[in-house]
């Protein structure tokens, strides 16, 4: 993932969803690419290619998802209070922002 | 009559050249011992300085003062969840700029082995994540084995935590160090554990940087 923003943007990403612990890793660690993929622990099943970018693809429209639902709730907050009667000033007092 | 003795003050100063001197043996230093007579300094191996033993005795070579030892690993792979201890995705830290000192460690599933007694500074930095709108708690935790693997002992444990804000990531770190007298390279191990207070605890992992990540140096003799 983007350590900056928390955005998936690799299968590692997906994968590390799926179970807890060391099951996986990559036969060249500095070339993750899916066919260098290796799984550690035999009580879990490989994924499929497409399985990881599906997986990948869902993972990233949930973050933004999720991203622009906090975004849309903070504007909404703030504009309720603004029409309760709070100015600008007021409003960074109480949330910050 | 030829002369068979030359009083001392009858050799002028600054007159004895160093071929009018006995034969020595390669790398051999002039001292004087406790007794105040001339002595010899034997002959010290590369790299080694001279260090004086105080009054009363000859100096010697010695190995110099200075860090000798330096290793640095890191976990190569992300994961949820719970390691203990953290057994694969190892690697040596081997970005271009990156440096070491020495033999270095011995890794093998996950257990770390000396290459020499000393007393060894050991750090585990363990860095993770929230991003799930729940709360996270961390822990990184160095054990030691003297005997072999037999056992091991916790030396110490660091903990890290991050309030999920439901907004983007939110990052935790723990680090943990040890100063450990390592007697015998022969049956010390290090490994490294990475726990939480609940199963879903991440930990980052990369081969290009050091994200989590263990550290060794020798500091000096045990």
């Amino acid at each position: 993932m983007n350590i900056e923003t928390g955005r998936p943007n690799h299968i590692e990403d997906y994968l590390i969803s799926l179970h807890t612990g060391q099951w996986f890793g990559w036969s060249d660690s500095k070339n993750k690419v899916y066919v260098n993929l290796i799984i550690h622990d035999d009580s879990k099943t490989k994924p499929t290619e497409q399985e990881c970018i599906d997986g990948l693809a869902q993972l990233q429209s949930d973050f933004d998802t999720k991203k622009t639902n906090a975004e849309n709730k903070k504007a909404s907050g703030k504009q309720k209070l603004k029409d309760l009667g709070l100015d600008d000033d007021e409003i960074k007092a109480l949330i910050g922002a | 009559m030829a002369i068979t003795r030359i009083t001392t003050s009858a050799v002028t100063d600054d007159s004895v050249t160093l071929a009018k001197m006995a034969p020595g043996t390669d790398g051999n230093l002039i001292t004087y011992d406790a007794s105040g007579n001339p002595a010899a300094v034997a002959t010290g191996s590369a790299g080694q300085v001279l260090t004086s033993a105080g009054a009363g005795a000859p100096p010697t070579f010695a190995a110099a003062g200075g860090i000798t030892e330096t290793d640095i690993w890191r976990v190569t792979s992300s994961f949820v969840g719970d390691a203990d201890p953290i057994t694969s995705n190892w690697e040596r830290a081997d970005d271009a700029t990156a440096g070491r000192l020495g033999t270095g460690m011995t890794e093998s599933s996950g257990v770390f082995t000396f290459p020499s007694t000393g007393i060894w500074l050991v750090t585990f930095t363990r860095n993770g994540y929230t991003n799930n709108n729940a709360d996270r708690a961390m822990k990184a935790n160095i054990k030691i084995s003297s005997n072999s693997g037999g056992s091991y002992d916790y030396v110490s444990i660091s903990f890290g935590n991050a309030l999920d804000t439901s907004v983007g990531i939110v990052h935790m770190s723990a680090t943990a160090r040890a100063i450990i007298d390592v007697t015998n390279a022969s049956t010390f191990r290090a490994t490294f554990t990475a726990n939480g207070n609940n199963s879903n605890s991440s930990t980052y992992g990369d081969s290009d940087l050091n994200l989590t990540w263990v550290e060794f140096i020798r500091l000096g003799d045990t």
